[in-house]
């Protein structure tokens, strides 16, 4: 951390809802190397005890302080001052899209969070089934026993940055069929007919921008593809009326 | 508060249009939907051109010497780079759509506008010089 | 027969889980939370849900409350949890003084530890300090702070509890008896104020539990003592690494995720508000953070940030009691109606309000055992759910 003090304008945006939006300017003095979200909080303390945003764990696993920042979606605990500006600079903070907002940064992700119990998406899973580097030299083999939190903090950067999410609140959106693909197809019945429909990953149309945004390595974009093949091989299975993976999981659980 | 489903983007359809500050995937998906409205567009007024033809010799010649008006050219030389731009952006989403080379998507990106752009200059050349 | 209303400030741990537990003891129960679930303190605890191994030697009573409510967490909400263990490491002669003591001290409070030499401690996990001279297993683990919170809060709204997030309380309304009868609040959305009256007020603001009981004039002696967190880029280790010595500063390094978090300091402030970070901190958490995995000293830095917890007893810094306390302050200030439950620390938090409710329920004259060590968490995603069904 340098002992540079750069003088920013930030340009937050302020919203009583069903009231029109308008948006605050405040000058701060930062240390380019404190993160976005320092500078918010900052705002509120000293400034403006009005604000309303979301924070919680201030280092990437909560998911709480998504937002955009210069119209591009950021987890403003970890996004360095000196990434979005420069001294004397200006900067645009303001809630993120596709989701109601709640009052000025802070919205409301419930129907999101409810989506991702209904397909399954594991919160936990053994380290043998995440997708992480395992490098041989330091990799030792007991360590596949053992859990992790998932990947995805479900902090809606990929919603907000889709623009088909932003076309239609039907879709359920790349976190939520990346979650899909984590949790696979075999977990619930329901969740095949969730993803297999027009709201669900068909819809896609190959933007790549959530997982130029996850902030998280979920890759949501290619696990929706991966989705893909998976749905496919099991409609296939369905046409020659093998057993579905599904079904193969329940009997196996019965026995 | 969570009976409310997510809200689309208070812009809408204009989020597509918008890819500054976003990476090569928003740009394809952005100029894919740009030569789709253009395309869609020249086949109208190609159908209404052939419809010309059904009145006879006179109103087709009349036509055909508009197209020769430069503006008309370049305005013919945009139909033909949105169709490459199209078509091969469209073979890469195809590619991806199944799982093929996803991680490969930028670079395979980048590589067919710059196919699309020296092949519409070909064109373009061809175009104004016959 | 009407059900008592309580009245919680505060959405952090200790609020939330003493939600859960007066819903399940058939209350009605408001929760108010100026910002969201966990923006203060609780939101950004280092995440280690304690062995108590740290605590043995020196403070027997809450190594075993961390123990004991460690086993039961991972009964109760085993998906915001990562179990995998941790380990204590001795590097110098000092750390090595320490580990009789630490063996036979963990065993006294029931903490099952294991010897092991350097050699099976670079095995399990290859990326510590090549130095170490040997360690310990203990039953550490990590957990998500925000998702464990709302696995309390999801449970408590189930069963009929009301959380009311953005909505900051102004003012504790007492009556001519010196008794808290309700709250004055405002909802930050609407910027409108309102009043709510219930039976009993529960302050569980924790750092700033001293500024909500002023405001009915009663007194705690709650000291915000913030520390600093340092989050790297990478996860060098499967397990929480501890070293083997009595408490200090960055002696703790838990991984969660893709990231080792190195925590951390303790100093004393005024207001817990807002509390700066310089790069002094943050150079003494990567020095020693680095004694023990050295590969985080070329690991980027991907968040650091402070949080204040709440130490009971003023200028003590780390010898004050981790332990909690619940003041009812008609004994403490003449003041009914109104209780404070503050300190302790994240792992202990359904024992924080098993204890809350047991004095509350005592106030007020019910007879209601805590069912809270059996009970399963819901999914922290119902939090959520405000009781429709269909949602997709």
């Amino acid at each position: 951390m340098s002992s540079e003090k750069w003088n920013v304008t930030f340009e937050v945006y302020r919203q009583v809802p069903g009231e029109k939006p308008h948006f605050d300017e405040f000058k701060l003095e930062v240390n380019p190397d404190e993160y976005v979200l320092d500078g918010i909080e900052r705002i509120w303390a000293f400034w403006d005890r009005t604000l309303c945003f979301r924070h919680a764990c201030h280092h990437s696993t909560c998911g709480a302080c998504g937002m955009r920042v210069n119209g591009i979606e950021k987890l403003s605990c970890i996004t360095l001052i000196r990434d979005v500006t420069h001294d004397g600079g200006k900067m645009r903070v303001e809630p993120l899209r596709n989701f109601p907002v709640v009052r000025d940064l802070a919205v409301d992700m419930g129907n999101f969070y409810l989506q991702m119990d209904a397909v399954h998406h594991r919160p936990v899973l053994p380290v043998s089934e995440a997708s992480i580097e395992k490098p041989e030299e330091t990799w030792s083999p007991e360590y596949d026993q053992y859990t992790r939190l998932s990947d995805c903090i479900e902090c809606g950067l990929c919603i907000s940055a889709c623009p088909i999410s932003g076309t239609d609140p039907n879709y359920l959106g790349p976190a939520v069929l990346a979650g899909a693909q984590q949790s696979g197809l075999s977990r619930s019945p329901q969740v095949m007919g969730l993803v297999d429909s027009e709201n669900g990953l068909w819809r896609c149309h190959s933007v790549y921008e959530c997982t130029a945004v996850c902030p998280s390595f979920v890759d949501p974009a290619r696990r929706i593809m991966d989705l893909r093949k998976m749905v496919l091989v099991e409609r296939v299975r369905r046409l020659f009326n093998r057993p579905t993976r599904t079904e193969l999981r329940i009997e196996e659980t019965r026995k | 508060m969570s009976d409310i489903y997510n809200t689309p983007s208070r812009r809408r359809f204009l989020q597509w249009f918008n890819p500054l500050g976003r990476k090569e995937g928003s740009w394809g998906f952005s100029l894919n939907r740009i030569t789709a409205l253009g395309l869609t567009l020249y086949l109208y007024m190609h159908l209404v051109v052939l419809g010309l033809l059904a009145r006879g010799p006179d109103a087709y010649d009349n036509f055909l010497a508009l197209i020769h008006n430069p503006v008309f050219i370049f305005g013919e030389v945009l139909v033909v780079a949105a169709g490459f731009i199209h078509g091969l952006n469209g073979l890469r989403i195809a590619l991806t759509s199944f799982g093929i080379a996803v991680p490969q998507q930028r670079s395979m990106l980048i590589v067919l506008m710059v196919i699309a752009g020296i092949a519409s200059l070909i064109f373009a050349i061809r175009m104004f010089t016959a | 027969m009407n059900k008592p209303h309580a009245i919680i400030i505060g959405g952090g741990f200790t609020g939330v889980a003493t939600a859960h537990d007066l819903a399940l003891r058939g209350f009605e129960v408001t929760l108010l939370e100026r910002g969201d679930i966990c923006h203060g303190t609780s939101g950004r605890t280092h995440g280690l849900l304690h062995s108590g191994g740290r605590y043995a030697v020196k403070d027997k009573e809450s190594a075993i409350e961390c123990i004991d409510e460690n086993m039961i967490l991972r009964k109760i909400v085993p998906d915001v949890l990562e179990q995998n263990g941790g380990l204590f490491i001795a590097l110098n002669d000092s750390d090595l003084a320490y580990a009789d003591d630490f063996e036979i001290s963990c065993e006294a409070c029931h903490i099952s530890v294991e010897r092991l030499t350097a050699e099976q401690a670079l095995r399990l996990e290859p990326n510590l300090n090549p130095k170490l001279l040997m360690a310990f297993t203990v039953p550490d683990g990590t957990f998500d702070p925000l998702r464990l919170a709302l696995a309390f809060a999801a449970t408590a709204k189930s069963n009929g509890a009301k959380i009311m997030t953005f909505t900051e309380v102004t003012g504790l309304i007492v009556n001519g008896q010196a008794q808290v009868i309700g709250v004055k609040y405002m909802d930050r959305c609407t910027n409108k104020e309102y009043e709510l009256r219930g039976d009993m007020v529960i302050n569980a603001t924790g750092a700033w539990a001293g500024e909500i009981a002023v405001m009915a004039g009663a007194n705690v002696p709650v000291k915000p003592t913030p520390g600093v967190m340092v989050a790297f880029d990478r996860r060098l280790t499967q397990r929480v690494i501890n070293r083997l010595n009595i408490p200090g500063d960055g002696d703790i390094v838990v991984p969660q995720r893709r990231m080792n978090v190195v925590g951390t300091t303790s100093f004393e402030v005024e207001d817990p508000d807002y509390v700066p970070i310089t790069d002094d901190q943050i150079q003494a958490m990567v020095n020693r953070g680095s004694e023990m995995i050295p590969g985080l000293r070329s690991a980027k830095l991907r968040g650091s940030y402070m949080a204040s917890r709440p130490l009971i007893g003023a200028g003590m810094g780390r010898s004050t009691a981790r332990t909690f306390k619940c003041f009812d302050h008609k004994e403490t200030d003449g003041v009914d109606g109104l209780v404070t439950i503050t300190g302790g620390k994240a792992t202990t938090l359904r024992v924080m309000a098993e204890k809350t409710a047991d004095v509350v329920c005592e106030k007020l004259g019910i007879n209601c055992p805590c069912i809270t060590k059996e009970i399963p968490l819901l999914s922290y995603r119902q939090y959520y759910n405000n009781g429709i069904k269909e949602h997709v």
